[in-house]
């Protein structure tokens, strides 16, 4: 069971890294040959920008899910440098939650814009069913809140056993 | 309703995630609205329709390469050969350098972990007092905000759609008053010590060059091409990352092919925890435009102040606050769109708006209980986060001092910007 789950992390980490090394040398080359086309060519594709664009937004939505592993997300954080250790532990499990749950509601709403998008068969770029591009939404938020409720399971599990689960960097 | 909102700061005090805040206060907003939720996707789409928004994941990406490769130890080598010839130019050239490297890597403390591992022993060992130089540090990393082509500079543009052109001229005397303020103050504080790292030689300086020549042309290239017109930023920032890949993983080799992975990871990582705030809070902030919530609070402003002085004492007061509590990208994406209709009210020109909002966060890196600065140096050098804070202070009121000048003294920001 642990093994599986280990390798199922694994699995997940380089997913995301596969995903944002693709849209992120995707992006660099289609900008700099946009550039190219246009100064050398005297020319170019319309369909370039707002594509450019669209990666922005899959970039965003891979690399929060990225952020949820990472425990990386931007946070206020006022007061666990003030409170004692014990305590932190609790509001970190209860903050945690909150944000799983959040994320699953953004996640079931915006597959709810998805099937209408499918329904109305709305079109982008050149002809591409627009939930095939906005499919990333739902599914990046249903994973942050998956990624959530493991962060709450391993700091009760921490909590329970006392010591450290193996780190999966 | 009230207690919603205290459960909700409530819960963003004990660290959770900004964006589930913010989300769920849209959503709520939404549901008194009866608006249907499925909404959310609209705004969270929202990002791709932003212009000019892939330069950041570009330039966060050439930030971080930089920083791993021997570029921050060139730079310092470079500084030094062209300002360390002054009395008290150790101090001069770091406060020099993280300005330089805080503009090229954004706003997210690579500068005091790049830079404040070579200047702070380099420091000691040129005999400065150790508070003198962990305050320097500390607070030189994030110097440079104000600079072409920082994040939060682009962020502020994208957000508020401010030409990021016009942005990038107006950060410069701002900017460059920051780092005077800051270098007299260096100067003065040791006064006893005043020594020159090593007198002028062409021949160092010659050395240094040749060392940087692959990473000179970078503010040319950004620079140059984005104010003659010929590239706007966010091609300005594909070519940045291209080139500096080349640089420093093909040609100077210090950047191994296999650590590219971690490293776009830990960018990419960064940019869609901002990213991410920004697609929530425009569901939040234009749900309360439409609500009317700008008109609001500029009643009650308007109720409290008529002038345009007052205004911006209120003002720089809040961003104080504010910078205390959240970081600069939060901040800006969260609070610019609602702040514009105000500032507008009383003919705050939204450029200089946008200098004296960052001028101001930068303020925030320093200052408990969220200031980053504190914390990364704090854990880098591994002092007490009391001890770089009372180190910092004097730092702190220097860099108060001139967010003062800047925000009542327009003409700073607004000299180098064309008119329409």
């Amino acid at each position: 069971m642990k093994k599986l789950l280990s390798r199922l992390d694994g699995l997940g980490r380089f997913a995301e890294n596969a995903a944002l090394i693709i849209l992120l040398g995707g992006m660099i080359i289609l900008a700099v040959g946009q550039i190219i086309l246009r100064e050398v060519f005297a020319t170019g594709f319309i369909w370039v920008d707002p594509l450019i664009k669209l990666m922005v937004l899959w970039l965003a939505m891979v690399g929060s899910v990225a952020a949820c592993r990472d425990d990386r997300h931007i946070r206020i954080d006022a007061l666990s440098h003030i409170l004692p250790d014990g305590l932190v532990k609790i509001t970190r499990i209860v903050v945690d939650i909150f944000a799983a749950l959040v994320c699953g509601v953004i996640a079931w709403h915006t597959y709810r814009y998805l099937q209408l998008e499918i329904e109305f068969d709305d079109r982008l770029l050149i002809d591409v069913p627009a939930w095939w591009v906005h499919v990333i939404v739902p599914v990046a938020f249903l994973l942050a809140s998956y990624r959530f409720f493991v962060l709450v399971a391993r700091q009760i599990i921490t909590w329970a056993v006392g010591q450290e689960p193996e780190k999966t960097e | 309703m009230m207690l919603v909102s205290v459960i909700l700061i409530l819960l963003a005090v004990l660290g959770a995630p900004l964006f589930a805040i913010i989300a769920t206060s849209a959503m709520l907003g939404y549901q008194r609205g009866e608006i249907d939720l499925m909404n959310m996707m609209l705004e969270i789409l929202g990002i791709a329709d932003l212009t000019f928004l892939s330069a950041i994941p570009l330039f966060t990406f050439a930030g971080y390469l930089l920083s791993e490769s021997e570029a921050p130890k060139r730079l310092v080598r470079l500084t030094g050969a062209m300002l360390g010839w002054m009395p008290g130019g150790l101090a001069i050239v770091c406060i020099a350098a993280c300005a330089f490297f805080t503009a090229f890597t954004g706003a997210s403390g690579v500068t005091i972990i790049a830079l404040g591992a070579i200047l702070y022993p380099a420091l000691k060992h040129d005999g400065y007092p150790d508070k003198f130089n962990l305050g320097l540090v500390t607070s030189s990393g994030s110097l440079g905000l104000l600079f072409a082509p920082s994040l939060p500079l682009i962020l502020y543009g994208v957000v508020a759609e401010v030409s990021i052109d016009k942005l990038f001229l107006a950060g410069i005397l701002p900017g460059l008053v920051m780092l005077v303020m800051l270098s007299g103050w260096s100067l003065w504080v040791n006064r006893a010590n005043r020594r020159p790292v090593g007198s002028f030689s062409f021949k160092e300086l010659g050395r240094a060059l040749r060392e940087a020549i692959w990473e000179l042309p970078l503010p040319i290239v950004v620079l140059g091409g984005i104010y003659s017109g010929f590239l706007a930023v966010s091609e300005a920032a594909a070519i940045t990352a291209l080139y500096v890949l080349i640089v420093e993983v093909f040609i100077m080799r210090e950047i191994k092919l296999t650590d590219l992975p971690q490293i776009i990871r830990s960018s990419m990582v960064l940019v869609g925890g901002i990213l991410i705030i920004l697609g929530v809070s425009m569901a939040s902030t234009n749900y309360m435009i439409d609500a009317g919530v700008p008109e609001m609070l500029f009643g009650v402003v308007a109720g409290l102040v008529s002038s345009q002085v007052t205004f911006l004492v209120l003002l720089l007061i809040f961003l104080l606050i504010l910078g205390a509590i959240l970081d600069i990208f939060s901040a800006i994406v969260l609070v610019v769109p609602l702040m514009l209709p105000i500032a507008a009210g009383y003919e705050v020109d939204p450029v200089h708006l946008g200098i004296v909002f960052l001028a101001a966060m930068q303020l925030g890196y320093l200052t408990p209980p969220v200031g980053l600065n504190l914390f990364i140096a704090s854990y880098r050098f591994e002092k007490p986060i009391m001890h770089v804070y009372s180190a910092t202070f004097p730092f702190l009121l220097i860099l108060m001092l001139s967010v003062i000048l800047i925000t009542f003294w327009p003409e700073l920001s607004l000299w180098l910007v064309p008119e329409e």
